[in-house]
């Protein structure tokens, strides 16, 4: 009797976690959750706390509202152009509508899978088959379609999920790969290889090529320096002889005495080493000794 | 609370002592009873009174470790956000909680989601690279490649010129803050990353030719997948910064290595001839220049030597112009010794030939046997002519 109020404050506490339990239920930010009536969705709940009748009148069911990846089976696909091409996708998919989620899937992520396989599986036919090698590989800018290809089967896959209204969202997709088939990669290997020996030609072509044109220019460039140098030595030198020829204009004076001063120096500079004389009697100043007519200086 | 569950009751010395606060002491109660009631009434209500503090204590206890289990620190490296009954408490995509000790109610009125933003995330690609084992890598050997690359277990990306390389590469990144959306909104997002790094290599292999990709541009080749996975990244609104490709390792089929060795091979040489013949072209100009130069100084030399020569011979004119106009035999004679005496002194030897009186002419026949100075040899006989 004296523990009355305490007990009811206790009991009311309890009473009310047990209710809240039972008639609430909260879904996650990262979920999304439709209540069944009797089995018939009657309503859909977004994040937070909400209201519920109790099993087994209400039935809530949640999903994850993520963005979950999927990704498709390597398969071989032939190109407008006829190449054996092998692809792979990755698939960025969502759960758009819980309830038609619900009944077309039973709830269940793998079976949804399993279908948007078969939509993937749809899209390489439909869409690498419209496109040619070049449009996935290339080194021509214009001529890739890479990212566009990707759209073109994202919107071709969201456009099935539409028609077929399985509640699903597409929210990307990637190619993952791109292969060639096992026999084709020998043939490539042996392609590279005849490739690559014409590259080393090439190269060693090119090396040459480059190294007798540097030679050739080096050797163009070093006469080409010479022949300058040689020519305005020339100059020079003509211009010194100009000088020269103007100084002689002084010689016109007395020509025989400009031709006398250059013979002394030349006869100097002639005898200046080492000479052997041989001279004559007649010669001055010997012609002293005889004390005779004189005679011109010989050598 | 104590105050009130006690109020009701009649006896008043156990309320007495329970709103002082102190603890359960019989003996302290004891003697207040003992007047009014009888022992086994008594006895009761104290058995009463105590277990009833325990229980009381111990749902304080309770109550604290409810309180106090709402604790929870975030680290340097992390954000956090609280989910309360599944929606993020703040607001909008919630507060964001820095480091430090925060409380929330504990499960399942609240969550905590830590967001990683600190941590430098790394993912490896996955799609590049010939098919191994870990046996084989743990070992560091590798398994001897077959003819052809299997569809299924050989990764490789495709050129623009449509060969074939492997590639693998570490994918760095951070988490960018809020970081919410990588958290909350994919099922598993480092595996979307992932994905979409994959891709960017094959994107950027699709548009590269082979030899740019192997060798000439790999920085290149490194920057395009990496702007195409940052595009990816913005499109997909992965909040994901910092990215950056590590450990980038492109390589041709290992079928083909000694087809690719040769080509560097060969390009080695080519280089190494080019720095040669680079060499020879320095080498030679700069030898043409200094010749080139040696010419011109040569050429210089030549012109001031004349005209100083001749201005010489020009000054020695004009001094002894006005002496040979004075006496024109005199000074030629006084040149002419002049010059015979310096010509005399330096001359080594002197032969006189003496003529007799009678004769007009006489030859003279030397035999000259003198070592020349720098070619050795006897010279043959020479007939000279003497005047």
């Amino acid at each position: 009797m004296k523990r009355n109020p305490i007990t009811i404050a206790v009991g009311a506490l309890l009473l009310t976690i047990f209710f809240l339990l039972l008639f609430l239920f909260q879904v996650r930010t990262t979920e999304l959750a439709v209540v069944a009536t009797f089995g018939r969705v009657t309503a859909h709940a977004g994040p937070g706390a909400h209201f519920r009748w109790p099993w087994p009148i209400q039935s809530v069911h949640k999903f994850d509202q993520r963005i979950h990846t999927f990704e498709g089976k390597l398969e071989q696909v032939l190109t407008s152009d006829a190449n054996n091409l092998l692809i792979m996708v990755y698939v960025g998919w969502q759960i758009n509508d819980p309830a038609v989620f619900l009944t077309r899937f039973n709830g269940s992520t793998n079976r949804a899978q399993d279908s948007l396989e078969g939509l993937i599986r749809n899209a390489y036919s439909g869409v690498v088959g419209k496109h040619p090698l070049t449009h996935f590989i290339s080194t021509d800018e214009k001529q890739l379609k890479f990212v566009e290809i990707e759209q073109e089967m994202q919107a071709r896959i969201q456009a099935d999920c539409r028609a077929l209204t399985n509640g699903l969202n597409i929210a990307f997709l990637g190619i993952k790969r791109l292969g060639l088939p096992e026999s084709v990669t020998k043939l490539v290997f042996e392609r590279m290889e005849s490739e690559r020996e014409v590259r080393v030609s090439e190269v060693k072509g090119d090396g040459e090529r480059q190294a007798s044109e540097i030679r050739s220019r080096a050797d163009f460039a070093s006469a080409k320096l010479l022949a300058e140098a040689e020519a305005e030595a020339t100059k020079t030198q003509g211009e010194g002889e100009k000088i020269a020829a103007k100084s002689f204009e002084v010689f016109r004076q007395e020509p025989e005495l400009a031709k006398l001063l250059l013979d002394l120096k030349a006869l100097e500079q002639l005898l200046q080493e080492r000479a052997t004389l041989i001279l004559h009697d007649d010669m001055a100043p010997l012609n002293i000794l005889k004390s005779k007519e004189p005679a011109g200086p010989q050598k | 609370m104590s105050d009130i569950s006690l109020q009701p009751p009649p006896a008043p010395p156990p309320r007495r002592d329970a709103a002082s606060g102190a603890p359960p002491r019989s003996p302290a109660t004891a003697p207040a009873a003992e007047a009014v009631e009888d022992s086994g009434t008594q006895a009761l209500s104290e058995a009463l009174h105590s277990s009833f503090k325990i229980v009381k204590v111990i749902m304080l206890g309770l109550v604290v470790v409810f309180l106090f289990s709402g604790l929870f620190t975030v680290g340097q490296q992390e954000r956090a956000i609280v989910l309360r009954f599944g929606v993020p408490v703040g607001g909008g995509d919630g507060k964001l909680l820095g480091p430090g000790l925060h409380w929330a109610f504990p499960p399942p009125v609240d969550e905590v989601v830590r967001i990683p933003v600190g941590q430098v995330q790394h993912v490896d690609s996955s799609i590049g690279w010939y098919a191994t084992t870990p046996a084989a890598e743990a070992a560091g050997t590798e398994l001897p490649p077959a003819e052809s690359l299997h569809p299924v277990n050989d990764g490789y990306l495709l050129t623009g010129d449509e060969n074939i390389i492997h590639a693998k590469a570490t994918l760095r990144y951070r988490i960018a803050e809020p970081g919410l959306r990588y958290v909350l909104h994919f099922a598993n997002a480092s595996n979307v990353v992932q994905n979409a790094f994959n891709n960017a290599l094959l994107y950027a292999a699709a548009r590269y030719k082979v030899d740019e990709a192997l060798t000439r541009d790999q920085a290149g080749f490194r920057e395009t997948a990496r702007l195409r996975l940052e595009q990816s990244a913005s499109e997909l609104d992965l909040g994901i910064t910092e990215i950056q490709i590590d450990n980038m390792q492109l390589i041709p089929p290992r079928q083909l290595k000694d087809a690719f060795a040769r080509v560097s091979e060969a390009e080695v040489v080519r280089s190494k001839e080019l720095n040669e013949a680079r060499s020879y072209e320095n080498q030679t100009i700069s030898k043409a220049r200094a010749e080139a130069e040696a010419r011109k100084n040569a050429g210089e030399a030549e012109r001031t030597r004349l005209v100083e020569f001749v201005a010489a011979e020009v000054d020695r004119f004009t001094n002894n112009l006005p002496a040979y106009r004075s006496n024109r035999e005199l000074f030629v004679e006084q040149r002419r010794a002049e010059t015979l005496q310096v010509v005399y002194a330096a001359a080594q030897e002197k032969i006189v030939l003496f003529k007799g009186p009678g004769t007009t002419n006489h030859s003279l026949w030397l035999q000259i046997n003198r070592d020349l100075p720098r070619l050795k040899e006897k010279e043959p006989d020479k007939p000279k002519d003497a005047h």
